[in-house]
């Protein structure tokens, strides 16, 4: 029984079925039909229906076809460092606000280099560097696009 | 000695002339920022950057004026940030009357104009009831008069429900006993395409977009919304000429800024848009584009502002929409 | 003014130094802009209409135009080598060209969609002077049911894009769909799905979804095994570098259907370009010998996308020009420039004014010449760009990504909704979502919803008005290629049945 509980399908119908129910519970509360035509409820109603028969199906599948190469299996091991470098981004985006374009991406460029691809320190200080003052002279100076400033820079 | 005190007297009084001078002529030592709310080449961003060029031109403004586009939520993104920029004296926007209509009817719209400052209106838009040339309405009576005997089955194209061009089918629908349907279209384009199709049977439409439908002989103005009759248009009748007795709320564009800025700030930029409008390049303009000059300050602005949302609060209520404010 | 001589005077107009000046820099700085994601013609053009006063009329327009046409050549660039889209229709050739780079083909990938812009841009260009007046009236016949019925059509497209599971292209799809319907309602003015934001009232960027699912989600996927993939593999040798005469013989249907679908779809004010790079890939792979394998690298579905964005762009004038509609936000600022220099765009417009519109076309033939000379030698610069290592590729494409957003709407919570894409597009390629339904979703769903809202308006209700005659001739066409696929499952089910009988 538990065999399905690991695949990535499993949880992946759960959710959108319980999307699709959102989406149905909202558009219940706005106009079906007006007068004048399907009011703003009524798209969402039938793709929201469609999304949960659907994703229904989909969880259906995953319990009733226990065939191991056909759906996927998540290991933690593997999403293991690709969501440390989302999280990487996350956290550069946060501090945008605070310190500037300039230097969250220059932080991320060296944990990336520094810590993801394990290079030494003076290559990742020297492309975190390079790229921010790249991008720098590229986008604000040459072009005067605004590129986000924090309060900090 | 006494030559000294008189010296220092003197001296004093010139000070004291001086910054009461500097006092009363303020003037912006920055870039000015203009917050729009269209993207670039919006109606709004391309009047700001018309405008950031003709003070360029005149010398009216000693800073650079910038224009920033803020898009999205009908106005709401763009009136939050200006909101955000409390009592800063270099920050302006352009608004259009979608300002006032949005925050009725959208909660999200948390900025409202009541909580920024009117600097001054600029320019009324005005509009015309066009139908296609080939189309049996000669003058508005007879769409009216159609429309009565085929309720909901006549068509006029438009934008989103809250604009002017419903409004101005609302407040005629309850004067005449009229109904007809109403077809929202995102993009002037589209609306007009609609029109010249055969599609619906009539628009709402600004003189300038109209303008070479009208010369090419592709459609016909039966009346024209404006306080004072258009040059382009001597032979069309303005809604009271035509017989229907009502004031269709009027389109502004105004000039207002955020909340809490200095008095010298606002007196400047309200003498500043004066100052532009008597010039040459606005006049150009406003001919160029068929719009009609209206200058207002601050003040006047504030109830020409507070006249139009009452308007709007009683059309929309009229027309079964749902208010939030 | 019968076509030769139009055509004469034009390029009599077009080939002045001074023109042909104006022709150079506005392809130039169209191909820079259409490189750059997140800025685009609109802002481009925007920002430079106040120089143009002071120049001559013709001359800025040409100019203009050539960015306009330009910044199609330039989108695929990144599209290809990142994986990141430079201008929202450029999205569909990430689908096959990043593919092909990764393979070591982005030297042809490139090439391919330089070429295929040419031919299609070309195309497009002569139909606009043949056939531009009588069009006015396609254009004008086409209003809401017949969009709606296009949509539809473009929806089928999912099928086409489907891969394995039709069902996760499905609920893809509905995402998509979702997403598109977030902000306030056209027709109601209530907001949907804003969760109370006020940032959401717009909706969501399509820029935002394409790059944050596209190129982030790439990243992240890429940088999974515990010693990543240092170097994408680097075209070597002349024939990596451009493509060979084989690949030019297999494109020669993708440039013609790029030409034909690019062009009519752009003649349509409703329509994007995007519209049309999806129609002109979902047809290509119908038609191909071996539609399993695009989605892979394969050539076409570079070369038929490319070259319908490229052939919208002469489409696009075609309104403009005959009737004074905008199609698009481009177009609407080129419109405004036409009346601020004192034309008269309408339909009096080439009657009044023919030196403006012959000297238009025949810029266009020339920028498309200019545009090919001008990117072909670029590939090879463009395609040394792998030789990067990977750990300044990623930072690259995650710092191209976060200025892409910026520039087309300067706020952190768009931003914020970049990485939320990305963590999006990773977990979709973790399941085997296929991500292009969702984009297709999105792009047409929003257009698709109004539309049929405002064919029920016209028609008071009555479903008949989807069968005149247009929208029924598209709904046909979509349902039949719905069926063909199926029917050809269902053919080759049967054979494998027999076979396995005999």
């Amino acid at each position: 029984m538990n065999t399905f509980t690991r695949k990535g399908d499993f949880w992946a119908g759960l959710a959108l079925a319980a999307l699709g129910i959102y989406i149905v519970s909202q558009a219940w509360g706005w106009n079906y039909m007006t007068e004048e035509g399907p009011g703003p409820g009524f798209f969402p109603l039938w793709y929201g229906s469609v999304m949960v028969l659907l994703s229904l199906a989909l969880v259906a599948g995953t319990v009733l076809k226990n065939d191991p190469k056909s759906q996927k299996v998540l290991r933690w091991s593997e999403l293991r460092r690709a969501m440390t470098c989302w999280a990487a981004l996350a956290v550069c985006v946060a501090i945008i606000k605070y310190v500037g374009f300039m230097i969250s991406f220059g932080l991320l460029t060296w944990f990336i280099i520094a810590i993801m691809f394990k290079r030494p320190q003076k290559v990742a200080l020297a492309y975190a560097i390079g790229g921010a003052v790249g991008f720098y002279a590229l986008f604000s100076w040459g072009l005067e696009l605004q590129l986000p400033v924090g309060t900090l820079f | 000695m006494k030559f000294s005190k008189t010296l220092c007297a003197v001296g004093m009084m010139a000070l004291a002339g001086f910054s009461g001078l500097a006092q009363a002529q303020w003037k912006p030592t920055k870039t000015v920022d203009v917050i729009v709310h269209t993207g670039p080449g919006g109606g709004n961003d391309l009047l700001a950057r018309a405008v950031a060029q003709m003070l360029e031109k005149e010398k009216l403004l000693p800073v650079r004026m910038q224009v920033v586009n803020k898009p999205g939520g009908n106005g709401a993104v763009a009136a939050a940030a200006i909101a955000e920029r409390k009592g800063d004296s270099h920050t302006i926007g352009f608004i259009t009357s979608v300002w006032i209509a949005n925050p009725l009817t959208t909660s999200e719209a948390k900025v409202t104009l009541h909580d920024l400052t009117p600097v001054a209106r600029l320019l009324l838009e005005p509009a015309v009831f066009a139908v296609r040339a080939d189309s049996p309405y000669k003058t508005l009576k007879d769409f009216i008069d159609a429309a009565k005997a085929k309720p909901g089955e006549l068509k006029q194209s438009g934008g989103s429900v809250t604009s002017r061009d419903n409004i101005v089918r609302q407040q005629l629908q309850q004067h005449t006993g009229a109904k007809w349907a109403f077809v929202s279209f995102q993009g002037g384009g589209e609306r007009l395409a609609a029109l010249l199709g055969g599609h619906v049977d009539m628009m709402v439409i600004e003189p300038q977009e109209a303008g070479e439908q009208i010369r090419a002989g592709k459609l016909r103005v039966l009346a024209q919304i404006a306080d004072t009759p258009l040059p382009g248009y001597p032979n069309t009748p303005t809604l009271k000429q035509a017989g229907f007795d009502i004031v269709a709320t009027p389109q502004i564009r105004a000039v207002v800024a955020p909340p809490a800025i200095p008095k010298e700030a606002l007196a400047y930029y309200e003498d500043l848009f004066n100052k532009l409008r008597q010039t040459a390049s606005w006049k150009k303009y406003v001919a160029d584009n068929q719009l009609e000059d209206s200058y207002a300050g601050g003040a006047e602005l504030a109830k020409a502002i507070e006249a139009i949302e009452k308007d709007m609060r009683t059309q929309f209520q009229l027309a079964g929409m749902k208010l939030v404010r | 003014m019968d076509i030769f001589n139009g055509l004469m005077q034009g390029f009599s107009v077009a080939l002045t130094p001074m023109n042909l000046g104006m022709c150079f820099l506005g392809c130039f700085l169209g191909t820079v802009v259409g490189v750059l994601p997140g800025l685009g013609p609109p802002a481009t053009i925007a920002m430079l209409l106040p120089l143009t006063f002071k120049m001559d009329p013709t001359g800025a327009m040409i100019m203009l135009a050539g960015i306009y046409y330009g910044a199609k050549y330039g989108g695929s660039t990144t599209s290809i080598l990142l994986n990141v889209p430079g201008e929202t229709s450029s999205v569909v050739t990430c689908l096959d060209g990043y593919q092909m780079a990764r393979n070591g083909r982005a030297g042809a990938a490139l090439g391919i969609s330089a070429i295929a812009s040419f031919v299609a841009g070309t195309i497009g260009t002569v139909l606009l002077m043949l056939v531009a007046p009588p069009l006015a009236k396609l254009t004008l016949a086409f209003s809401a049911p017949e969009y709606f019925a296009l949509m539809v059509l473009g929806l089928t497209m999912v099928v086409l894009l489907a891969g394995d599971s039709l069902t996760k292209a499905l609920l893809s799809m509905m995402v998509g769909l979702w997403i598109a319907s977030m902000g306030t309602d056209l027709f109601t003015a209530t907001s949907r799905f804003t969760f109370g934001q006020t940032e959401l009232l717009g909706g969501i960027e399509f820029v935002i979804v394409a790059i944050g699912i596209f190129a982030v989600g790439e990243v992240m996927s890429n940088m999974e095994p515990e010693k990543p993939l240092d170097m994408l593999p680097v075209p070597k040798g002349l024939k990596n570098l451009l493509p060979t005469w084989q690949d030019m013989k297999d494109c020669k249907y993708a440039f013609l259907n790029g030409s034909l679908i690019g062009f009519f779809i752009g003649i349509l004010p409703g329509a994007g370009a995007t519209i049309s790079s999806f129609l002109s890939y979902g047809i290509e792979k119908s038609y191909s010998k071996h539609p399993e394998k695009f989605g892979t690298g394969v050539i076409e579905g570079v070369a038929a996308p490319e070259g319908a964005n490229n052939a919208d762009t002469a489409g696009a004038m075609v309104p403009l020009l005959t009737l004074g509609i905008p199609g698009s936000g481009t177009t609407a600022i080129l419109l405004a420039a036409l009346v601020l220099w004192g034309f008269k765009p309408g339909p009096l417009f080439i009657e009044e004014s023919p030196a403006l519109f012959w000297g238009l076309v025949a810029s266009m033939y020339i920028g498309n010449v200019v545009l090919l000379i001008l990117n072909l030698p670029l590939v090879a610069l463009f395609a040394q760009l792998l030789k990067m290592p990977g750990y300044v590729m990623y930072p690259l494409i995650l710092g191209v990504s976060i200025i892409g957003v910026y520039t087309s709407d300067s706020s952190i919570f768009q931003l914020s909704l970049l990485v939320l894409f990305g963590l999006v597009g990773y977990v979709m390629r973790k399941l085997d979502f296929p991500t292009a339904p969702l984009v297709l979703g999105l792009v047409l769903g929003d257009s698709m919803e109004k539309a049929l809202r405002q064919a029920l308006m016209m028609s008071q209700g009555h479903l008949s008005i989807l069968f005149r005659p247009i929208p029924a001739v598209l709904l046909c066409i979509a349902a039949f290629l719905l069926i063909v696929p199926l029917f050809k499952k269902f053919n080759s089910a049967r054979v494998q049945m027999i076979d396995a009988e005999a």
